[in-house]
C-alpha cells in the first residue's frame, strides 16, 4: 500500500487561495491588500470548480492565484506600507501631545515609496504599457478636470493636468490622432501610437457631479499608479520623438489659460545637434566621411530642420513662415498617403469663437496640422486675432453670426470632427452657422455584413471634398485631388449595398436630389442614367425578396443536417442562429424606425 | 598583684595595638631596627604581614614584640606603678616621643600646631595646668620637632647594632620630649575610661577609674563644703565652672564653650562659624554635571562618532542642504527586449489583460441619426428597468448643436465602476460562440448523388372520408390496400390511382396487411376492432376471422355467407381492439397485438391450422407493435427466437414511447420511431443502444419504414411531414451504416393534430406511399 496522500496538497486547492487566507498569509489589512492588488494589477480568478478550490466548502468567496499571492509576499511595498503605518502612529502620538516640532520632523522624514518597479513589472515592454493605456488616460483626463476632493489633493490634480497636457502634446507633435467622437458622455479620442490604438474619453468641461457612492480611496490608488505609468510613457514617447522631457511650462501663458500653448516643447539639445552638424559640414570638404557618418549627418540635418519648422509653426503667427523642410515633405508625400489625412488641416487657419470648446478643438486641429487662434476671452496666447486675414475658417456655435468676413467660412464645430473621421475635408454646406447639422456618427463602428448602415455614413463615403468659397481651401496639389477621388470610388464600392437598401427612401425626398446627383457623379453616370439604374434595382427587388427554390432547398438541407448533429453541437448551432436572429431583429427595428422617420419628415414637408 | 600585672600587660598590649591601629602606616622596620635590631626575620615577617594587610596577624605579632620588650620594661612599669611615680610615664613619653618623631615625619607640621590647641581643649581638666604650661608644651613640641628631625638623621646615621646598653646611654643624652597633639601621650591628664557606668560604683575605691593606659586614676582630694564655698567666693569664674563627675574635676568652660551653650539655649546653630545660608554647590544641574545620573558605563556610541557625523566632517554631506532631486521619470523600458521573454516565465500565472471598454456606437452620439433615438415607450421601459440589467447604461439623446450638450452626470460613477471591475471582477478566458454554423455542420454527401429517392408528390389517392389508418401494398407492387376510419377498406391501383374495390366494414379499421408470400395466395388481413378479415378477390384471398371465447382471447369463425360472398372467409374475433398486425414472410403465420394487458396481448396465428397461440406468458408494459424478423423472429425491442422460444436481445432505444419498429431487409439493423419525436437506428451486431439517434420531427413519429430494395428509409410524423433518409448498410461489417437525411416531404394536412399516419415503400420502385389523417393517400416518387 502506498503512502496515504494528504488532502489539499495539490490540485485546485493549492493553485487557488481565498482572499481571507491571502490576508492571513500576507499579514496585511484588507485595505492594504486592496491597494496592493490595484497597484500590482492582481485580479481575482474564477476556479473551474469552486468547491475543489475551497477545500470542499461552497461558500461564496473570492479566489486568487496562490502564485500571485506568493509573489506579493516578496513585494517591497508591503514593508513600505508597514513603515507608513508606524509613521502614522508616531505622528498621531506627536500631534496628540501638541508636539508640533516632532510632528514636523516626522513628517519631513516620512517613509516614501515609488511605483516605478511596478510599471516595469506589469508591463515588460513598452508596447504592453501602450496597450493598457486606455484606462490610465481616461482616469487622468477625468481628474485633470476634477475639483479637489477627499483623498485627491491639489497636487494630484495638478499632476494629472500636467501629464495629460504632455500626452496631448505628444499626440499633437506626432500627428497620432486618428478618430474623434462627440458623445453625450464626453469626447472620445483615438490615437495610434507605435502601432497601438489608444482610446480615451475626456469629459466636457463642466463641474463634475460627484456621486456619494464613489469610493475615492480606490480611485486615488488607481490614479497613483496611472500617474506613474503615464509619466514613464510620456518620458519614453518624448525621448523617442527626440523631445526634452519634461517640457517646460511657460508660467505667464499658463496663468493666462493659454491651454496647450503654455507647455514649451523643446527638442532635446537642439542647438547642440545643429552645431555638431554645422561643424561636420565645414570639415566635410577636407575629410572623407564614411557612409555611416553621412547618413547620421543627414538624419541630424533633417531632424534639426524638422524641429525648427515645428518650433516656428508653433510660435510664428505668419502663415508664410511655415516652411516644412523640403526633402522631408517630399519624403512624406512619397511614403504614405495617410500623411495627407494626418495633416488634414495643414492649409487651414482656424479661429475659435469664444463659445466653442477650445480645450478639444485646439488639440484636434493642431493634431491634424492646422493652425489656430482664439478669442482673447477664452484664453491668452492666441497667435491670431479675429481680424487676421490669414484665417480661413472660423468655428462658431451660435444661431446667427453677426459680422462676417468674406474671406472665411463660418462653420460649426462638428465639421472639424466629421472631417477628421472622414479623413478629408467635408463639404461645408451642411455645417454653416445656423444650419441644421447632419447627424454625428461614431467613427468606431465597423459594419459587418448585413448591418444597418445609417444614411449619413453612406453620405460621408460618397460626398466630395471640401471646396468652399475660399480659394485657399482648395487642395493645391492636383495629385492629391485625384487620390481623393480614387479613395471615394473605393469607399463607394464598399457601400454599394447599403445604398440599394436606402434607395427607396431616398427616392421621394426632394432634399436629397442634390446628393443623388453627387452619387451619380461619383459613379461616373449621368443623373438620368443613374435614376434608371435605381429604377431597375427597385423592379428587381420583389423578385429578390422571394426566395428562390434552390435557396429554400438549401435551407431545408441545412435544417435536416442540423438534425443529424449531436446535442451539444446542435445547441451551439442553435445559439449562433439565435444570435444572428437577434441581430437581424435589431437591424430590422432600425430599418423600420428609419422608414417611420422619413415618412414623418415627408408629411411635415408636405404641410 | 597578679590581676594588676596582667592588667598592666594588657594595657601595654592595648597601647601597642592601639598605636598600631591608629598608625597603620608607621614603618615598623625602623622601630624594630631601633628596638630589636637582631630580630630580622620577625621584621621581614612583619613586613610581609603588613603588606598583606592581615591586621589581626599584625596585632598578634606586635603583642609578641611588646612582650619581648616588656620583659625588660615591664618590671619597670610595675615598679613605677607601685611607686606611684610619674617617672615611668616620662619614660613612656620618651618612647612615645620617638614614635612621635616618625609620626611628625609623616604628618605635616602645621597640622601639628593647630591640633595642639585642640588637644588643650580636650585635656583641659586639670585646673592646675595653665596656659603657660601649654605654651611650654608647644615650645617643647616645636623644639622637639626640630630636634626630632635632627635625631632622625642621627638615627639613620648611627647604628647601635645589638648594643642595647649603649643605646640606653645614648637615649639619656636625648632631650625630653613634650608630648604634643597627635601623640598618644597627649592624654597627659588622666581621663577616665570607665565608660558609661555610674561613678558611685567607685565610691569605695581610692581610684575613680582608669586612664587610657589602664592605670588607676586616683580620686582627687575633695575639698569640704567650706572650701568649696570659699573657692566659689574667690573664684571669679565660678559661674563658668562645671563639674566633671567622671573625672571628679571642676571644669572651667571657655568663652567659646559658653558661646556654644548660649547658642544651643537660644535654639540656633551651635557653631558660630557655620553659615546657615551658604551658597548651594551645584553638582548636577542643566549646566554642571559633576556626577553621572546613572552608574551605567558610558556606551561606546557615546564617544564614537556616528557615520553621518563622520561624513559631515569629511565634507561628504552637508546637513540642511536640500536633497538633489533625481528626475522623477526615466526610461524604465531601457533594456526591455531581453527581459520581456523571462517576464512571462513560469513563476507566475499568465496575466490576462483587462478587457477594453466597448467603443461607442452611433447611439452615444450627441446628435445621432433619428432612427437611433428611442421611442417614448422604449424610454419608459428603459427607465423602469433595473440599472444592472439595462442593455446600455445611457439613453440616446439628440442635441441640435454642440453648445447645448450638458455635462454627463454619471461620468465619475462609470469610471468608478470600471475601477471596481478592474480589481474586483474575476478574469477568465471565455470562449464566445463566434463559430460559423457551417463549420459545425456534418460533412454529408450531397443528396443529389444518392438518387433515386422519393422527392416529389406524384399522385394523390382520394376517396376516403376519414383518417387513413393503414396501408399495405401487395408483393407484386401493383395494388394498394388502405383501411380508414370511415369503415371502408379500399383497393387502389398504384400507378393510376384508380380505386378498384371498396369494402365497407362499417367500423374503424386499424390495420390492413397483405400476406407477403405470393405462393400461398395473396391474402389481405383487415383488422377491425372486433373482426379480422381475409379478403380474396381476383388474386386475393380474403379470410375473415372471428372471436373465440376459449382459453385464448380469440375465436376462429366462418363468417356468415353474406360476407363470404364478399370474399371474407375467416373471421377471428378478439376481445380487445387489435392495434397491430404483422405477417410472417412465408404467409402462414401472422402476429397481432391487442390492447390486452399481460402476455395475452401478443398472439401468433397460423392460417392453415386456424389456430392461435400465445408466445409469452408475461410481458412487461404494453406492447405497441410486433414485427417478424426476415430470417428469425423479432419483436419490438425485445428480440425473440420463436423456434427456440428464447429471448435473444433487448434493445434500449432510450425513448419513452415507441410507436413503430421496422427491420432492415438484411436483418441486422432496426429502426425505431417514437412518440417523443426520435428516430433510433440500431445496429444489432454493434450494441443494444442506438447507433444513431435522429431528432428532426416536431411531432410524434407515427411510422417508420425501410425500403425493401433501395437503401432508403422513411419516417412519418404527426407534423404532416415525411422524412426520407438514405440508410446504406454495407456488407463489410467493419463499416458503419451511412445515414444521410435526403428529403422532407410535405403535403399532408394536419387534422386534429394528426398528420401522416402510415408510410410504406413500394416493394419494387423507389416510391413512397403515405396515408394521412386528411383522408388522402399520397405517392411520392
Amino acid at each position: 500500500m502506498g503512502k496515504i496522500k494528504k488532502k489539499f496538497t495539490e490540485g485546485a486547492s493549492t493553485t487557488y487561495i481565498t482572499r481571507n487566507r491571502a490576508l492571513k498569509k500576507l499579514q496585511v489589512s484588507l485595505a492594504d491588500f486592496r491597494r496592493l492588488c490595484i497597484l500590482k494589477g492582481i485580479y481575482p480568478v474564477e476556479p473551474k470548480n469552486r468547491k475543489k478550490a475551497n477545500r470542499g466548502s461552497s461558500k461564496p468567496t473570492t479566489f486568487y492565484y496562490a502564485k500571485d499571492i506568493q509573489l506579493l509576499l516578496s513585494e517591497p511595498l508591503i514593508a513600505k506600507f508597514r513603515e507608513h503605518k508606524t509613521f502614522l502612529r508616531k505622528l498621531q502620538h506627536a500631534l496628540g501631545k501638541h508636539d508640533i516640532t516632532k510632528a514636523k520632523d516626522l513628517h519631513s522624514r516620512r517613509p516614501q515609496y515609488t511605483l516605478d518597479h511596478l510599471v516595469r513589472e506589469r508591463y515588460p515592454s513598452f508596447a504592453d504599457a501602450l496597450r493598457d493605456l486606455d484606462d490610465a488616460l481616461c482616469m487622468l483626463f477625468l481628474f485633470a478636470t476634477m475639483p479637489v476632493v477627499k483623498n485627491v489633493s491639489n497636487e494630484v490634480v495638478e499632476e494629472c493636468k500636467r501629464l495629460s497636457a504632455e500626452f496631448m502634446h505628444f499626440v499633437v507633435h506626432s500627428h497620432a490622432l486618428r478618430k474623434v467622437f462627440l458623445s453625450i458622455k464626453g469626447i472620445y479620442y483615438q490615437a495610434e501610437i507605435s502601432g497601438q490604438t489608444v482610446t480615451w474619453i475626456v469629459p466636457y468641461q463642466f463641474s463634475q457631479h460627484i456621486p456619494l457612492d464613489v469610493d475615492f480611496r480606490v480611485m486615488a490608488t488607481f490614479l497613483e499608479f496611472y500617474r506613474t505609468l503615464l509619466g514613464f510613457v510620456n518620458y519614453r514617447l518624448f525621448t523617442t520623438a527626440n523631445l526634452a522631457y519634461p517640457p517646460k511650462v511657460d508660467a505667464d501663458l499658463d496663468d493666462s489659460a493659454a491651454g496647450l500653448g503654455s507647455l514649451r516643447v523643446e527638442s532635446k539639445r537642439v542647438e547642440d545637434l545643429i552645431k555638431e552638424n554645422d561643424d561636420e559640414e565645414t570639415t566635410a570638404i577636407e575629410e572623407k566621411h564614411t557612409k555611416v557618418s553621412k547618413e547620421m549627418k543627414q538624419r541630424l540635418s533633417t531632424l534639426g530642420a524638422k524641429i525648427k519648422s515645428l518650433a516656428t509653426a508653433e510660435d510664428a503667427p505668419e502663415y508664410s513662415s511655415v516652411t516644412v523642410g523640403g526633402d522631408d515633405s517630399e519624403a512624406r508625400n512619397e511614403d504614405d498617403d495617410s500623411n495627407t489625412a494626418e495633416l488634414l488641416f495643414n492649409k487651414q487657419v482656424f479661429f475659435l469663437s469664444r463659445e466653442v470648446p477650445r480645450y478639444s478643438l485646439e488639440f484636434v486641429i493642431r493634431a491634424f496640422g492646422g493652425r489656430l487662434g482664439w478669442a482673447s476671452s477664452s484664453g491668452g496666447g492666441s497667435p491670431y486675432s479675429e481680424n487676421d486675414t490669414n484665417i480661413t475658417v472660423q468655428i462658431c456655435d451660435r444661431p446667427v453670426q453677426g459680422h462676417q468676413f468674406l474671406n472665411r467660412t463660418y462653420l460649426q464645430p462638428q465639421w472639424v470632427y466629421d472631417s477628421i473621421n472622414a479623413r478629408r475635408l467635408l463639404p461645408t454646406d451642411d455645417y454653416l452657422v445656423g444650419q441644421q447639422l447632419p447627424p454625428h456618427l461614431s467613427p468606431f463602428v465597423e459594419y459587418a455584413d448585413g448591418d444597418y448602415i445609417p444614411e449619413a455614413a453612406a453620405k460621408f463615403a460618397t460626398a466630395e471634398g471640401f471646396e468652399g468659397d475660399v480659394e485657399k481651401l482648395k487642395p493645391e496639389d492636383e495629385d492629391e485631388e485625384e487620390s481623393e477621388g480614387e479613395e471615394d470610388a473605393e469607399i463607394e464600392g464598399d457601400s454599394a449595398d447599403e445604398e440599394e437598401s436606402d434607395d427607396e427612401d431616398e427616392d421621394d425626398i426632394a432634399e436629397k436630389q442634390h446628393q443623388k446627383q453627387l452619387l451619380a457623379e461619383s459613379q461616373g453616370l449621368s443623373f438620368t442614367e443613374y435614376q434608371q439604374k435605381a429604377g431597375n434595382k427597385k423592379a428587381k427587388k420583389p423578385a429578390a425578396k422571394k426566395r428562390s427554390k434552390a435557396e429554400e432547398e438549401e435551407e431545408e438541407r441545412q435544417r435536416i443536417a442540423i438534425s443529424m448533429l449531436s446535442r451539444k453541437k446542435r445547441k451551439l448551432v442553435n445559439r449562433t442562429q439565435d444570435e444572428a436572429k437577434k441581430r437581424a431583429k435589431d437591424i430590422n427595428a432600425l430599418h423600420s424606425r428609419k422608414a417611420q422617420v422619413t415618412k414623418a419628415a415627408k408629411k411635415a414637408a408636405r404641410k | 598583684m597578679a590581676p594588676a600585672k596582667s592588667k598592666a600587660g594588657n594595657s601595654k598590649k592595648r597601647t601597642a595595638s592601639n598605636r598600631a591601629a591608629r598608625e597603620p602606616e608607621v614603618r615598623f622596620p625602623k622601630n624594630s631596627n631601633i628596638e630589636v635590631p637582631s630580630d630580622e626575620e620577625v621584621d621581614s615577617d612583619l613586613e610581609e604581614d603588613v603588606e598583606e594587610g592581615d591586621f589581626d596577624e599584625m596585632l598578634k605579632m606586635m603583642a609578641e614584640e611588646q612582650g619581648i620588650d616588656s620583659g625588660e620594661e615591664g618590671g619597670e612599669v610595675e615598679d613605677d606603678y607601685i611607686a606611684g611615680d610619674s617617672l615611668d610615664e616620662e619614660d613612656q613619653e620618651e618612647e612615645d616621643g620617638d614614635e612621635d618623631v616618625s609620626d611628625s615625619d609623616i604628618e605635616g607640621d602645621s597640622e601639628d600646631a593647630s591640633d595642639d590647641e585642640d588637644d588643650d581643649l580636650l585635656l583641659a581638666p586639670s585646673a592646675s595646668r595653665s596656659t603657660d604650661d601649654l605654651a611650654t608644651a608647644v615650645d617643647s613640641n616645636s623644639e622637639g620637632e626640630g630636634e626630632g628631625e635632627g635625631e632622625d638623621k642621627q638615627l639613620t646615621i648611627r647604628d647601635f647594632g645589638d648594643d642595647l646598653e649603649a643605646w640606653k646611654e645614648y637615649r639619656k643624652t636625648l632631650p625630653t620630649i613634650e608630648a604634643g597633639y597627635a601623640s598618644d601621650s597627649s592624654t597627659e591628664e588622666p581621663s577616665n575610661t570607665i565608660g558609661n557606668v555610674p561613678i558611685e560604683w567607685y565610691e569605695d575605691y581610692p581610684h575613680i577609674g582608669y586612664d587610657i593606659d589602664g592605670k588607676r586614676i586616683l580620686r582627687p582630694a575633695t575639698s569640704d563644703e567650706l572650701d568649696k564655698f570659699l573657692e566659689n567666693q574667690d573664684n571669679p569664674d565660678v559661674f563658668r565652672t562645671g563639674r566633671d563627675e567622671v573625672n571628679q574635676q571642676n571644669v572651667k568652660l571657655t568663652d567659646e564653650e559658653i558661646d556654644i551653650i548660649r547658642r544651643i539655649q537660644g535654639g540656633s546653630i551651635p557653631d558660630a562659624d557655620f553659615n546657615q545660608y551658604e551658597d548651594t554647590v551645584e553638582w548636577f544641574t542643566s549646566k554642571t554635571m559633576q556626577t553621572p545620573v546613572t552608574g551605567a558605563p558610558v556606551s561606546k556610541r557615546g564617544f564614537v562618532r556616528s557615520k553621518s557625523c563622520r561624513l559631515i566632517r569629511q565634507g561628504k554631506i552637508t546637513p540642511g542642504k536640500p536633497k538633489q532631486e533625481k528626475p522623477r521619470f526615466y526610461d524604465v523600458w531601457e533594456n526591455a527586449d531581453e527581459e520581456s521573454a523571462d517576464a512571462q516565465s513560469s513563476r507566475r500565472p499568465l496575466r490576462l489583460a483587462a478587457p477594453r471598454l466597448a467603443l461607442p456606437s452611433h447611439e452615444e452620439s450627441y446628435h445621432p441619426p433619428p432612427e437611433y433615438l428611442p421611442t417614448d415607450k422604449e424610454r419608459e421601459a428603459w427607465l423602469e428597468q433595473d440599472p444592472d440589467s439595462r442593455k446600455r447604461n445611457f439613453l440616446p439623446q439628440d442635441f441640435q448643436n454642440l453648445r447645448s450638450v450638458p455635462g454627463y452626470q454619471k461620468f465619475l460613477h462609470e469610471r468608478f465602476q470600471r475601477c471596481l471591475d478592474l480589481y474586483m471582477a474575476p478574469r477568465m478566458i471565455k470562449k464566445t460562440s463566434q463559430l460559423n454554423a457551417e463549420e459545425l455542420m456534418p460533412k454529408l454527401p450531397d443528396p443529389r448523388d444518392l438518387r433515386p429517392f422519393p422527392a416529389a408528390e406524384a399522385l394523390v389517392y382520394t376517396g376516403h372520408t376519414g383518417r387513413v389508418r393503414s396501408i399495405s401494398i401487395d408483393p407484386t407492387g401493383l395494388w394498394l390496400l388502405s383501411g380508414s376510419d370511415d369503415g371502408t377498406v379500399r383497393l387502389w391501383e398504384i400507378v393510376t390511382g384508380r380505386c378498384a374495390q371498396i369494402w365497407d366494414l362499417k367500423d374503424v379499421i386499424h390495420t390492413v396487411a397483405w400476406c407477403p408470400n405470393p405462393e400461398v395466395g395473396s391474402r389481405v388481413v383487415v383488422i377491425v376492432p372486433t373482426e379480422l378479415c381475409s379478403d380474396q378477390k381476383l388474386l386475393v384471398t380474403e379470410e375473415f376471422e372471428e372471436e373465440d371465447a376459449a382459453s385464448l382471447p380469440v375465436s376462429w369463425d366462418m363468417p356468415p355467407s353474406s360476407e363470404q360472398s364478399q370474399g371474407i372467409y375467416i373471421s377471428v374475433v378478439f376481445h380487445k381492439a387489435v392495434k397491430s398486425l404483422a405477417w410472417h414472410k412465408r404467409g402462414d403465420y401472422w402476429a397481432t397485438v391487442t390492447a390486452e394487458e399481460g402476455g395475452a396481448s401478443v398472439l401468433i396465428h397460423q392460417m392453415t391450422k386456424h389456430k392461435s397461440q400465445r408466445p409469452f406468458r408475461k410481458l412487461k408494459g404494453a406492447v405497441q407493435t410486433v414485427k417478424f424478423h426476415p430470417n428469425t423472429a423479432l419483436r419490438y425491442v425485445r428480440i425473440y427466437n420463436l423456434m427456440q422460444q428464447a429471448l435473444v436481445k433487448t434493445l434500449q432505444p432510450g425513448v419513452k414511447w415507441i410507436s413503430s419498429v421496422d427491420v432492415h431487409p438484411q436483418g441486422d439493423n432496426v429502426i425505431v420511431g417514437s412518440y417523443d419525436k426520435k428516430l433510433a437506428w440500431f445496429d444489432m451486431d454493434l450494441s443494444v443502444k442506438p447507433y444513431r439517434s435522429i431528432r428532426y420531427h416536431k411531432q410524434a413519429i407515427r411510422q417508420v419504414s425501410y425500403s425493401r430494395k433501395y437503401p432508403l428509409f422513411a419516417t412519418a410524423s404527426d407534423d404532416g411531414s415525411l422524412q426520407v433518409y438514405h440508410g446504406m448498410v454495407y456488407q463489410d461489417l467493419n463499416m458503419n451504416p451511412l445515414i444521410v437525411p435526403l428529403k422532407i416531404l410535405r403535403g399532408h394536412e394536419i387534422r386534429n393534430s394528426l398528420g401522416v399516419l402510415d408510410c410504406l415503400f413500394h416493394p419494387i420502385q423507389p416510391w413512397l406511399l403515405s396515408a394521412g389523417a386528411d383522408g388522402t393517400i399520397r405517392l411520392w416518387t
